[in-house]
């Protein structure tokens, strides 16, 4: 669906270009994670591809065809939540999304979508006067008012209780099953691993890595499993590898100490993230 | 342009929801209550002031406030993803603009005319009040998109009356020499208010025709070399450079 290659975007002011040269490809029907610390150069690619930055180098191709070739009827047909709550704040919650909804030809019935997520009885409460929650989940609304086939969310569920932010991913998994492709950047690895059928990690401007969280964890990981077992009121631990699980020494532990745990050498898209990208993630 | 009418109406809805309308009404019955007190000749003169300054002044105002909430609030970032291009967006503005004063000619129209009997040559009135709104709105969204903030739109704007608006008064008071006031024609405020004047007295035509021309010229060229170069490196600055 979406194509990229040898993309490279600089700042006016800038002298280094914010993202130098990244290739990759987001297919119909996935979700496609972007991670990498702050100013790796995730919201820069998402600004580009919604075409809010002009000027970039490189190629984009969105259905077959290069995205500057499209005119502003492109955002008919995707759908975009900002990090930041974004409204007006002296506008309800409902006369924000009646006036976007307005400027879409094909649009959804906004109730459901709105007692799905809990603001339909503060519809009629200005949208200033609203928690930071509630403002990202009316973002998200706003994201989704248009029908799109294509979403575009930039840490959808940062600062929405648990569970709203579980109502929230339940609807975008809900949105893939339907055809929907998903272009998502997000702090929060559990969200990304739960919800992402591809991931790519950037940093510093460049694609660190890029491949199916799954296959990632496996090859990042450690193939091993370690068992903890307590002996003579000791606790004990002993690492054994994928070869070494299949020989009766490893059956005779289990047989005949008391195993408290057993824990895989699977890492978690946390330690990829930090290995690729060389940051820590925030608290 | 599909989308204008969307954004003129929620333009209008915002100026009252944000309470713009408001302020700008308690300036107009300011206005009717300093005419209440004039009568004659004064009063023929007080009242293309009037309009002069609601088309010069408060419009670039009005369009500064709602530009600096828009600012503050970040919500251009959604409205760009919309199908909605540049130019309805910028045209909106001004549209909104325009009939705002349209309103402000009709309500003191009215006052003048119930609490005074005042009438006067409406039909060459409100085309010299549009015109002048236009300019005047395009350089209040170039004045607001130099501004950081309100307090530095609000420096932008004094600079703007000090150097644009204070001339030909002063040339009034005779303090500025007559053969260097002859150019004033040339500011923008000095331009406005020979073509609003045209509805209160008789104006040579040269001055209508170039008023007219001279306005309209710079209304294009402020919008094709100005506003817009100004508003995509405002958009860039909001996304994030």
């Amino acid at each position: 669906m979406i194509k990229v290659k040898n993309l490279r975007y600089k700042y006016q002011k800038s002298k280094d270009y914010a993202i130098n040269g990244i290739d990759f490809q987001i297919n119909e029907g996935e979700i496609f994670g972007f991670l990498g610390p702050s100013g790796a150069g995730k919201s820069t690619t998402q600004k580009v591809l919604i075409k809010l930055l002009r000027g970039f180098e490189g190629e984009i191709e969105y259905q077959g065809k290069p995205l500057n070739s499209y005119d502003d009827q492109f955002y008919q047909d995707i759908g975009v939540s900002f990090e930041m709550p974004i409204s007006f704040s002296k506008l309800t919650a409902l006369e924000n999304l009646e006036f976007f909804k307005r400027l879409y030809k094909k649009t959804v019935d906004l109730e459901p979508l709105l007692k799905r997520v809990g603001l339909w009885d503060d519809r009629h409460k200005k949208a200033g006067e609203y928690s930071k929650g509630m403002k990202i989940r009316l973002n998200f609304i706003r994201a989704l008012l248009n029908d799109p086939m294509f979403l575009f969310l930039d840490e959808p569920t940062n600062g929405v209780d648990p569970a709203n932010s579980r109502i929230m991913k339940d609807m975008i998994l809900e949105f893939k099953q339907k055809g929907g492709t998903v272009f998502l950047t997000s702090h929060i690895m559990g969200d990304i691993d739960e919800l992402c059928d591809r991931v790519a990690f950037i940093a510093e401007g460049k694609l660190r890595e890029e491949g199916a969280p799954r296959d990632l964890k496996i090859k990042y990981g450690r193939r091993t499993v370690t068992v903890e077992y307590r002996e003579n009121g000791e606790l004990h631990s002993q690492t054994f590898t994928m070869e070494e699980i299949k020989l009766p020494s490893f059956f005779k532990l289990l047989q005949e100490k008391e195993i408290e745990t057993l824990h895989s050498g699977e890492t978690t898209l946390e330690e990829i993230f930090i290995k690729v990208t060389g940051v820590k993630l925030r608290a | 342009m599909p989308n204008l009418r969307v954004l003129i109406q929620g333009e209008f809805i915002r100026l009252n929801k944000y309470n713009l309308f408001a302020a700008n009404f308690v300036v107009l019955l300011f206005w009717v209550f300093l005419a209440w007190f004039l009568e004659g000749e004064v009063l023929r003169q007080f009242i293309p002031v009037i309009f002069l300054m609601d088309s010069v002044m408060m419009t670039i105002l009005l369009v500064g406030a709602t530009l600096f909430y828009e600012k503050k609030e970040h919500t251009i970032n959604s409205v760009m993803v919309t199908p909605v291009t540049e130019n309805e967006y910028l045209l909106s503005k001004i549209l909104v603009n325009a009939l705002n004063s349209l309103i402000t000619v009709a309500f003191i129209s009215l006052a003048v005319y119930l609490i005074k009997g005042v009438t006067y040559n409406y039909w060459l009135l409100v085309p010299a009040v549009l015109i002048v709104t236009v300019v005047h709105t395009l350089i209040g969204i170039r004045l607001s998109y130099s501004a950081k903030d309100f307090t530095s739109l609000l420096i932008n704007y004094m600079i703007y009356v000090f150097v644009f608006v204070l001339p030909p008064v002063f040339a009034q008071f005779g303090l500025i020499d007559a053969s260097v006031a002859r150019f004033f024609i040339l500011l923008p405020p000095e331009a406005s208010s020979i073509l609003i004047g045209t509805g209160f007295v008789e104006v040579e035509l040269w001055k209508i025709l170039f008023g007219y021309s001279y306005l309209a010229l710079l209304s294009m060229v402020l919008f094709r070399f100005s506003v817009k170069p100004k508003f995509n490196e405002y958009m860039m600055k909001e996304m994030g450079v």
